[in-house]
């Protein structure tokens, strides 16, 4: 065997990569080849030097994951309660599912821009199906499969009857752009939904149209009260185009003092820094005294030194 | 095709690993929180080496798991659930290296009042090394490192990491990237070759 054919086999030979048969050649060749052989001594030290910097998982990051993970699946845990066909389906079907021939058969011709299929759910209410022998309700609705009822009262009676008080809620789906208006007002409607995946849907449809008042309010709603870190980093996204905005700046530095998630926080001070202004000085200084994230502080430290103010509270 | 093809080539499951993926299937949390806790540890190694960054490995982790839960009715057995959470994991991965070319990202070295800072070092345990030429010694290798691998495309990048930090083998790598073991030992090959010429001086 050639040097030449030693030295291109010498990576997948340190990782035990070629058939034993070439490994044998490969082996008799270094034992008489010095500089093959040192070759191969350099591969070594080059994959020493790569294990001893080896990214380590920092303290703390898997249980966060872990939380990150519990709190969007739980979001939508009704889904996985009921019939073994609705198990198998993920929160965005259950999703689509939920409002099903809404609006009558309403189809809003599609135009230029790209179609958002659209349905809100209402996952709070328990799925009954049709319920045999019982008459329908006094509006005449009959009960069908994509009828969901939440009992609120049950009252027996002296004849042995037993009176019942249910709300009814029906699925219905919509499709339409995002410039129907119909449309907007489900969506702006599914990111207060119970569903923690229906609203992260939803704040990935509107965070494309933050130029628009009521989405913009949406977004900054949701960055700053919404339970999920994951729907609340994706309403930032929505808010970068407004980074310069006056009330979204105001609602950025709450957040970076007050949210509990790191990767928000972080994400906050990106948005600010990006405009940066005299306001947001004193809050920076602030987290770089009070922060416990390192990242976070560093952030920070870096965007103070960019507009030459000084990183410490004298 | 039957969801009982346990015979099927390539599915290499365990017993247990099988039976947490069906009762997921059903809608079990608690199984389906046990799959996740049987190889979370390995995806946000893999997500913290690759990115580098804490931040974008716990994106990275929320994305893959989540996409997991939303598609878990899909798979069918017909290949391991290992190299089927892998290929979304790898996927998602590759998609952030990507972007990260192009919109050049930010140094891993910042400068702070104290002089240039890494932006990690924050994340990793204190070094017990006094020693100030050694401890000046490996950042210039760990800076020189960071270099190498940045200059890695990154689908090399990627077959890097698996076999050599993560040590899966070449041929279950091709089938995680949707390519052949050739092409995957090319890429390693590439990627060996690029981070001699840029570390050369330093082995």
């Amino acid at each position: 065997m050639s040097c030449d054919s030693v030295l291109k086999l010498i990576p997948l030979y340190y990782y035990g990569e070629i058939p034993p048969e070439e490994e044998d050649l490969v082996e008799s060749h270094l034992d008489e080849c010095p500089s093959c052989a040192a070759e191969l001594e350099r591969h070594r030290a080059l994959a020493a030097a790569l294990d001893a910097q080896r990214m380590e998982i920092p303290a703390g990051l898997l249980s966060e994951c872990r939380g990150d993970l519990r709190a969007a699946v739980e979001g939508g845990a009704p889904l996985l309660r009921r019939e073994r066909e609705k198990m198998s389906k993920g929160p965005w079907e259950l999703f689509v599912e939920a409002l099903q021939h809404t609006f009558g058969t309403v189809r809003i011709a599609q135009p230029l821009g790209a179609m958002a299929l659209v349905a809100v759910g209402f996952f709070a209410a328990r799925f009954t199906g049709a319920v045999p022998g019982i008459n329908a309700p006094a509006t005449g609705a009959p009960m069908t499969e994509d009828v969901f009822a939440t009992v609120r009262s049950v009252q027996p009676d002296a004849t042995g009857r037993v009176r019942i008080a249910f709300d009814e809620t029906r699925r219905r789906e919509i499709s339409g752009s995002m410039q129907d208006e119909n449309v907007r007002r489900l969506l702006l409607a599914a990111a207060h939904e119970e569903n923690t995946a229906v609203r992260s849907e939803s704040m990935d449809l509107l965070k494309a149209h933050s130029s628009s008042a009521d989405v913009r309010d949406a977004l900054l709603n949701a960055l700053e009260h919404d339970a999920n870190a994951g729907v609340r980093l994706k309403a930032l996204d929505g808010l970068k185009p407004l980074a310069g905005d006056p009330q979204v700046r105001k609602a950025l530095l709450q957040v970076l003092q007050a949210d509990e998630n790191p990767a928000v926080r972080m994400q906050a001070v990106d948005l600010l820094a990006a405009s940066p202004d005299d306001s947001m000085v004193g809050v920076f200084q602030n987290v770089v005294q009070k922060e416990d994230n390192s990242a976070v502080r560093l952030k920070c430290e870096k965007a103070l030194k960019d507009m030459n103010a000084s990183i410490g509270i004298f | 095709m039957s969801q009982n093809a346990a015979g099927a080539v390539g599915a290499r499951l365990s017993p247990q690993v099988d039976s947490l993926i069906r009762a997921a299937q059903r809608g079990d949390q608690d199984a389906f929180e046990s799959l996740v806790r049987a190889y979370d540890q390995s995806v946000l190694r893999l997500a913290m080496n690759l990115l580098r960054s804490p931040e974008d490995a716990r994106d990275v982790y929320q994305e893959a798991f989540l996409r997991v839960y939303r598609n878990l009715h899909t798979f069918r057995f017909d290949c391991s659930f290992h190299t089927w959470l892998y290929r979304i994991v790898t996927n998602i991965c590759l998609d952030q290296l990507r972007k990260r070319k192009v919109r050049k990202e930010e140094p891993a070295v910042v400068d702070t009042s104290e002089g240039p800072m890494d932006r990690l070092d924050g994340f990793e345990e204190d070094d017990a090394e006094a020693d100030p030429e050694r401890t000046m010694l490996n950042r210039q290798l760990k800076e020189r490192i960071e270099g190498a691998l940045a200059g890695l495309t990154p689908r090399e990048r990627m077959v890097f990491e698996l076999r050599h930090y993560q040590g899966l083998r070449l041929r279950a790598i091709g089938e995680m990237l949707g390519t052949t073991e050739e092409a995957a030992k090319n890429c390693l090959f590439r990627a060996t070759q690029k981070m001699r010429s840029v570390l050369g001086d330093f082995l």
